[in-house]
C-alpha cells in the first residue's frame, strides 16, 4: 500500500505492506537511527520513534497505521551536519560507547526536555524506562540532561563533567568526548547492517531442536529446488575443516572441536544447514523442506553431570595433538566411538580427557597447603555456584559478507579482525591475502564478539555461493546459539589466624564449557590468576577442570573467569572472617598483596604456558578500600525505619589485567598526510570503548597537531597492521601504546625531514602546535603541512610514515574495590541495591568520561548477573527465556539509588601515558559485594548467584 | 488482513465471523511483541473508536479501554492505588501505546491491572455478539473471548494499594496483590485470578513452576503479602 505521512517535517510518500512494521518501513526509507535490537519485543528501545507527539516503540505499529502521522526520528536532531545540544552532552557525559541505540536515547531526551526544560531525575527516569543500556549504565545520563540544560542555556557546559588527569598532558586524562561521538549519536550509517545493499541474499540457520544427536540422515532436495535458493550447506558438503570460534592468539589455547557443521548436534540450536536464499520468507520455506532424521543421545547440563560415573560424552571422536601428545594416544583413540563425532585437535596439551568430558584442566600452586591449613585456627570450606549469563549486546551478531575483485570482502562487528581473517581462511581454505575484514562500529560485544560466531558460516556461504551474503542473529540465537559466560562451581577453602592472617587458600574451580572447548582452559584460569594474586598467602593452591556438556555454548564475557572467582573467593573470606570473629575490612587490609610483592602464584597460571612470574606494580589497593570505606561509612549500621527491611554493607578488592604480556602483540602506522594532517591505522578493534580516541590522542599529545587534524583508521586488515585484538583488557596497554609508539617514531621521522629541510641539527628540533618543527637554536620554524609537501616533491624524500609495535613481558594490574548497601525484606525476600560504589585504580584514565562510564555499565552489568540475570534451560537443554525480558536484562529500575564511580589516581610504569585497563575489572566485585552485605543485612550467606527473592526465603527457612 | 470496523458492534461480530483466525488489535504491545497473537492472524483494529477519555460521573471513574496505561498514569480522576499497577509496566514508551483494555482482554495471569481493578471492584462494559454487557473481571475471565471491553468503572474515591513481584522491574510478575475496600485480588503467573472479600486466598488457588519462580515461592509470597501489606 501507499500511504502519506510527515517525518521529521517533511511529508513523505512511503509504500510497503500494510501489515510491515514501521521500524523496518522507517529503516529503509533511510532513518538508519530507529534499529532493532530485541525483535520486537518492547525491550530495548532501539526503535523508539516520537509517533503523533508520544515516544513509542516503532516495532508495534503497523504500516498502515501511519497514514497521516506526525512521525520524529532522532535523524530530526540534527541540524545540518550538527549534532543537537543533547547529543552533544552526551558525547561529553561519556555514555556514546557502543551506542547502537544512543541516537533513540537522544531521541527520547530532546523530547523530554522539549516538555520539561528542567526535569527532575525521577522524570529523567521515567522517560530512560523505555531504554536498554548495556554498556554506559544509566548514571551519567542524568548528568548529560544537566549538560544539555547548561550547553541551551549557558552555551557551554558548567559541570564537571570528570575529574582531569595529569596537568601537563594536553588532552591525555581529560574529558575531551569521543572523536567517533557524533557519528554515533547522531545515527551515521556505521554499523554493518548499514553496509547491507538491498541485493544482499540472507543466510538462515536450521538449528537442532536435540541436545545431543547424530544426524542419520538429511534430505536438502525439496529445498534447494526452491526458486530463490542459492545454496544449502551441511556437514556433507563443507569442509572437514576442524577449527574453534574463540578469537585468540594462535596457536589458540581452545581445542579445535568443531567444523562448520557437525555430524553430531550438541546442544539445542546448534547447526544443522545453513541456507543461502534470495529473502529470508524463501530461507524459512527452505529450512521447512529440509528433512532431518536424527538418532538423539544421552545429554548433560551440568558438571556434576559431566563427571558422573558412565555419563554421556560430548565429544568421543579421534583425538590429535599438533604438539605434546601423550605417549598413549593411539591407545586412547581406540576408544573412539562413531565417525560422526568429528575429532578433537589440540594446539598443545591442556589437560584434556574427552571420555570424562574435561576439556581442559590444570592445578598448581605455591607453597605448602597442607601445612598452612594445619596452622590456621579456622577454616572455611564453601562452594559458591554460578549460573550461565549472556551478554545481550544491543547490536546481536551480524555479518555481511561478499566478493570483490575475487577477494571475499567482510564487513564485521568484531572485536578481533585479524583472528577473524585467519579463521575464515581456514575455513574457507583460502590465503589471508585474499580476505578482506572490514571491522564496523560494534554495537556492543562485551567478549561474545572476540568469538568467530557467525562470520565463518557467512563468510564461507559468500566463498562458495558468490553472492553477496547477510547473516544476522535473532535475539533467540543471541542466547542458544552464540556464547555465554561459563557456568562454574568455585569451591575455596581457606584457613587463618585469629589474628586475621589467612595461612592457607585453595581453589578448586569447576566449569562448564558447553558443546565446545572455546576458552576452556583461559576463563577458569582467570578465576583463579586474577584473583590468587590478590593475596599476600604463603601458601595456595588451585585445582580447576572443564567439563563439555551439551548447554548452550560458553566463551568469551567481560571480566573472563575474573568475576566467578572472585565471588568465591571473596565471601569465603568474609565468611571465615566472621568465623573468627575478625572485622572483614581488617582481614582485607592485611592479606591484601601491596607494591613490590612478588607474585609467585603466577607462574603456574599463564594461558597453556609458564606464566610470568613479576612483583606487583603500581597499586591504588589501599586508598581504593580506605576510601570506599569512608564513602559507605564502613561499620556504621544502617537501620530501616521498616522491621521488615534490614540493611547491610559489603565490598570485595578485584584486580584484572591490562592485556596477556607475552601473547598480545599490537602495531600500528602512522602517516603524515601531505596537507600536514595525519592519519593513524592501528590494528586496534575499537568496540565502542573509545579506544580510537586514546590513539587520535597519543597522537595528539607527541605531535602537537589539532584534534581534527588526526584520523584514526582502525580494525581494517587490508589498510591497518596486526594487533591480536580487543579482548583481556588489551585495547588501551597494548593497542594505545602501539599508537603511542608509532606517533613517537613519526616524531622521529618528521625531526629527521625537517633537519634536511630547515638546514638544522635534529637535536635542535622540536614540535609544536598548532603542527610544526621549530628549532630551539635559530627560531626557524616549517608547518607540518609544508614539510610534507616538499617532502613527497619530485625530488623529495618521500612520505613520512612509521611503524609502532608494542609488545611486553610487563604487566600493569589494575585494582579497586566495589562497594556495596543493600536493603533485604526478610518477609518477601526482596533484594535492593540502595548504594553501589566502584572505585578503581586504572592508572592514567585517557578518556576519563568515557572510563567512568564504562565502569558503571560494567558494574551495572555486575549486578545484574549477580542479582537477576539467569538462562533457564528445561529437562531437554532447551533455553526458555531467550528473550531479554524474561532473560532478566537489568534495566534503570534496576540500577542502585547511589551509584559512585570514583577513579583512584595511580600512574602507570608501563602503560601509555600511565594508562592501565578499566573496563573488564568493573565486572568483577558486585557478587562478592552485594553477597557479603546481604549477610550483613540478615545473617544468611548466598552462594549461588543470582541471589534471587526465592532463593534468600529458601536460605531465611520460610519456603 | 485487515478489518477496520466501523462501530464496536460490527467488531463484535467480525471477531465471531472469523474466531480463531481474527484478533482485536489496540495497542499492538502484546498482540504484536514477538510472536504474538497476531502472528499469522488477521487483525480487528480498534484503535479508531472513542472509548479512549476518562472521565467522571456520579462518583464513578469511567476509563476508556483504549486509554493507555500512561493515560492512566496522567490521570487526575484515577485512585492512587490503579495508577501505581498501571506503572508496573515499566517502560514509559510501551505504557504510551499499551492499553489498558488489552492488558484486561489479553487474559494474562500476570496482568498489570487484573488484580487491582479487581480489587477496586471494576465492571467492565462491554459489547457481546448479543448486545451490550456489564461484568466484573473476573466473570469477564471466565467468558468468551468474543466480546470487546469498552469502558472500565469505578469508584472514584476507591483507595487501596497494589504490591508486584518480579524478578527485575521489567520482567513478567511473579505476584501482583491488590486490596481495596476489604476485597483481595491476586493474580499469580500461570494460575487463574483470584479474589474475594477474604485475605487467604492462597489456600484456595493453585500455583505452578515457571520462569517467574516455583510454585512454592509464589504460594509463599500469596499468603503473606496480605499480613505485610503494601
Amino acid at each position: 500500500m501507499e500511504l502519506k505521512c510527515r517525518i521529521n517535517g517533511e511529508e513523505i510518500v512511503l509504500r510497503a505492506e500494510p501489515t510491515a512494521r514501521l521500524r523496518d518501513v522507517l529503516y529503509h526509507a533511510g532513518c538508519r537511527s530507529v534499529r532493532d535490537s530485541d525483535d520486537a519485543e518492547g525491550f530495548a528501545g532501539s526503535d523508539t520513534i516520537i509517533f503523533n507527539g508520544k515516544l513509542k516503540y516503532a516495532n508495534f505499529i503497523l504500516f498502515y497505521q501511519a497514514e497521516g502521522a506526525e512521525i520524529r526520528t532522532a535523524e530530526s536532531l540534527m541540524n545540518g551536519r550538527e549534532i543537537n545540544y543533547v547529543q552533544k552532552a552526551m558525547v561529553a557525559a561519556g555514555i556514546v560507547q557502543s551506542a547502537y541505540n544512543a541516537p533513540a536515547a537522544a531521541l527520547i531526551l530532546t523530547w523530554l526536555l522539549e516538555k520539561k526544560p528542567n526535569p527532575t531525575r525521577e522524570e529523567i527516569k521515567e522517560v530512560l524506562s523505555s531504554i536498554f543500556i548495556r554498556d554506559a549504565g544509566y548514571e551519567h545520563y542524568y548528568l548529560a540532561v544537566k549538560l544539555a540544560t547548561e550547553l541551551r542555556d549557558f552555551g557551554e557546559f558548567k559541570s564537571e563533567i570528570a575529574p582531569s588527569f595529569r596537568p601537563n598532558l594536553e588532552v591525555v586524562g581529560k574529558p575531551c568526548g569521543k572523536i567517533d561521538g557524533a557519528a554515533l549519536v547522531s545515527g551515521e550509517p556505521v554499523f554493518v547492517e548499514d553496509k547491507v545493499p538491498e541485493n544482499a541474499w540472507c543466510l538462515h540457520v536450521l538449528r537442532s531442536p536435540f541436545a545431543s544427536a547424530y544426524i542419520k540422515s538429511i534430505d536438502t532436495s525439496e529445498a534447494e529446488k526452491l526458486p530463490g535458493v542459492a545454496a544449502i550447506l551441511t556437514a556433507y558438503n563443507t569442509p572437514e575443516t576442524h577449527y574453534m570460534q574463540a578469537g585468540q592468539g594462535n596457536p589458540e589455547p581452545s581445542p579445535h572441536d568443531r567444523r562448520l557443521f557437525n555430524m553430531k548436534v550438541r546442544h539445542v540450536g546448534d547447526r544443522v544447514a545453513g541456507i543461502v536464499a534470495r529473502t529470508p520468507e524463501i530461507a524459512d520455506q527452505a529450512a521447512a523442506l529440509i528433512k532431518v532424521e536424527y538418532e538423539p543421545q544421552g545429554a548433560v547440563y551440568t558438571v556434576e553431570q559431566a563427571m558422573a560415573e558412565g555419563a554421556p560424552l560430548v565429544h568421543n571422536g579421534e583425538v590429535i595433538y599438533n604438539a605434546g601428545a601423550p605417549a598413549d594416544l593411539a591407545e586412547f583413540n581406540k576408544l573412539a566411538g562413531d565417525k560422526r563425532e568429528g575429532k578433537v585437535v589440540y594446539q598443545f596439551p591442556l589437560g584434556a580427557d574427552i571420555h570424562k568430558n574435561i576439556a581442559a584442566s590444570n592445578k598448581g600452586g605455591i607453597g605448602d597447603i597442607e601445612k598452612g591449613f594445619a596452622e590456621a585456627d579456622a577454616i572455611v570450606e564453601r562452594t559458591y555456584q554460578t549460573s550461565q549469563i549472556q551478554h545481550t549486546p544491543l547490536e546481536p551478531h551480524v555479518c555481511y559478507a561478499h566478493i570483490e575483485n575475487g577477494r571475499l570482502v567482510m564487513n564485521c562487528a568484531t572485536q578481533v579482525p585479524y583472528h577473524v581473517r585467519r579463521i575464515v581462511s581456514w575455513v574457507c581454505g583460502i590465503p589471508e591475502n585474499k580476505i578482506h575484514i572490514i571491522k564496523e562500529r560494534v554495537g556492543g560485544g562485551y567478549g561474545s564478539k572476540q568469538d568467530i560466531l557467525v562470520e565463518d558460516l557467512t563468510g564461507y556461504a559468500a566463498w562458495v555461493t558468490g553472492k553477496p551474503v547477510y547473516y544476522r542473529n535473532t535475539r533467540a540465537e543471541e542466547f542458544y546459539a552464540n556464547s555465554t559466560r561459563h557456568p562454574m562451581r568455585v569451591k575455596v577453602k581457606m584457613g587463618g589466624k585469629k589474628d586475621g592472617t589467612i595461612t592457607a587458600l585453595f581453589m578448586e574451580v569447576c566449569a562448564n564449557t558447553g558443546p565446545f572447548g572455546n576458552h576452556c582452559l583461559t576463563v577458569p584460569m582467570n578465576s583463579c590468576s586474577k584473583t590468587l594474586p590478590l593475596f599476600a598467602v604463603d601458601n595456595m593452591a588451585y585445582d580447576l577442570k572443564v567439563f563439555y556438556t551439551n548447554t548452550p555454548p560458553a566463551g568469551a564475557y567481560q571480566g573472563y573467569g575474573t568475576p566467578k572467582g572472585t565471588y568465591g573467593i571473596m565471601m569465603a573470606m568474609a565468611e571465615l572472617a566472621d568465623k573468627l570473629g575478625v572485622d572483614y575490612r581488617t582481614m582485607v587490609e592485611k592479606n591484601h598483596v601491596s607494591e613490590g610483592y612478588m607474585l609467585e602464584i603466577l607462574k603456574g597460571l599463564g594461558e597453556g604456558r609458564e606464566g610470568n612470574v613479576v612483583p606487583v606494580g603500581s597499586c591504588g589497593l589501599d586508598e581504593a578500600i580506605a576510601k570506599g570505606c569512608e564513602m559507605i561509612e564502613w561499620g556504621k549500621k544502617e537501620v530501616s525505619e521498616d522491621p521488615d527491611w534490614k540493611i547491610g554493607k559489603g565490598f570485595a578488592m578485584i584486580m584484572q589485567g591490562s592485556g596477556l604480556p607475552g601473547l598480545d602483540h599490537a602495531e600500528a602506522i602512522a602517516k603524515l598526510e601531505t596537507d600536514g594532517t595525519v592519519i593513524l591505522n592501528s590494528g586496534g578493534a575499537d568496540l565502542g570503548t573509545g579506544l580510537d580516541t586514546i590513539s587520535a590522542k597519543a597522537v595528539k599529545e607527541i605531535l602537537k597537531l589539532p584534534m581534527e587534524k588526526i584520523t584514526v583508521v582502525s580494525g581494517d586488515t587490508d589498510s591497518c597492521v596486526f594487533d591480536t585484538g580487543a579482548y583481556a583488557s588489551s585495547g588501551t596497554f597494548f593497542s594505545g601504546n602501539a599508537s603511542l609508539t608509532a606517533a613517537k617514531k613519526l616524531k622521529e621521522e618528521i625531526l629527521k625531514e625537517a633537519a634536511l629541510q630547515m638546514n638544522e641539527k635534529v637535536e635542535d628540533l622540536d614540535v609544536r602546535a598548532p603542527g610544526e618543527v621549530y628549532s630551539k637554536a635559530t627560531g626557524n620554524a616549517i608547518s607540518y603541512a609544508d614539510l610534507s609537501h616538499a617532502a613527497i616533491a619530485g625530488d623529495g624524500r618521500g612520505q613520512m610514515v612509521a611503524h609502532g609495535s608494542y609488545v611486553t613481558t610487563a604487566s600493569s594490574v589494575p585494582y579497586g574495590a566495589h562497594f556495596a548497601q543493600v536493603a533485604v525484606n526478610v518477609k518477601t525476600g526482596e533484594i535492593k541495591v540502595q548504594k553501589f560504589y566502584a572505585l578503581q585504580d586504572a592508572g592514567t584514565p585517557i578518556n576519563p568520561e568515557i572510563a567512568l562510564c564504562q565502569m558503571y555499565g560494567a558494574a551495572m552489568k555486575s549486578i545484574g548477573h549477580t542479582l537477576y540475570e539467569d538462562m533457564k534451560l528445561d529437562q531437554d537443554g532447551r533455553c526458555i527465556n531467550a528473550n531479554l525480558t524474561d532473560y532478566g536484562a537489568p534495566m534503570i529500575g534496576e540500577a542502585p539509588d547511589d551509584f559512585k564511580a570514583v577513579l583512584i589516581d595511580v600512574n602507570d610504569e608501563y602503560g601509555p601515558f600511565g594508562a592501565k585497563s578499566i573496563s573488564e575489572i568493573a565486572c568483577n566485585g558486585a557478587a562478592p559485594a552485594i553477597g557479603i552485605a546481604i549477610h550483613d543485612a540478615c545473617g544468611v550467606w548466598m552462594r549461588s548467584w543470582p541471589m534471587t527473592p526465592e532463593k534468600l526465603l529458601r536460605e531465611l527457612g520460610r519456603i | 488482513m485487515i478489518y477496520h470496523p466501523k462501530t464496536p458492534q460490527e467488531a463484535v461480530d467480525l471477531r465471531k465471523e472469523h474466531a480463531g483466525t481474527a484478533v482485536y488489535l489496540a495497542g499492538g504491545t502484546d498482540d504484536l511483541r514477538l510472536g504474538g497473537a497476531a502472528g499469522g492472524k488477521d487483525l480487528i483494529d480498534i484503535t479508531g473508536f472513542d472509548f479512549n477519555t476518562i472521565t467522571e460521573k456520579d462518583g464513578k471513574i469511567c476509563i476508556g479501554a483504549l486509554c493507555t496505561l500512561q493515560d492512566v498514569i496522567e490521570s487526575d480522576l484515577v485512585p492512587a492505588f490503579i495508577k501505581e499497577a498501571a506503572a508496573f509496566c515499566a517502560s514509559f514508551a510501551k505504557r504510551n501505546s499499551a492499553t489498558i483494555g488489552g492488558n484486561i482482554g489479553l487474559r494474562r495471569s500476570d496482568s498489570y491491572m487484573a488484580a487491582a481493578l479487581t480489587a477496586a471492584d471494576a465492571v467492565l462494559k462491554t459489547v457481546t455478539p448479543h448486545g451490550e454487557e456489564d461484568k466484573a473481571i473476573g466473570e469477564y475471565l471466565q467468558s468468551d473471548c468474543m466480546r470487546l471491553i469498552e469502558y472500565i468503572v469505578i469508584d472514584k474515591d476507591r483507595t487501596g494499594w497494589v504490591r508486584r513481584f518480579g524478578n527485575t522491574s521489567s520482567s513478567h510478575a511473579a505476584l501482583i496483590a491488590a486490596v481495596s475496600g476489604g476485597r483481595y485480588a491476586l493474580s499469580a503467573s500461570g494460575s487463574e485470578l483470584a479474589y474475594g472479600t477474604a485475605a487467604d486466598l492462597a489456600d484456595h488457588m493453585t500455583f505452578v513452576d515457571d520462569m517467574t519462580g516455583s510454585a512454592a515461592y509464589k504460594k509463599y509470597l500469596a499468603s503473606t503479602v496480605f499480613t505485610l501489606g503494601r
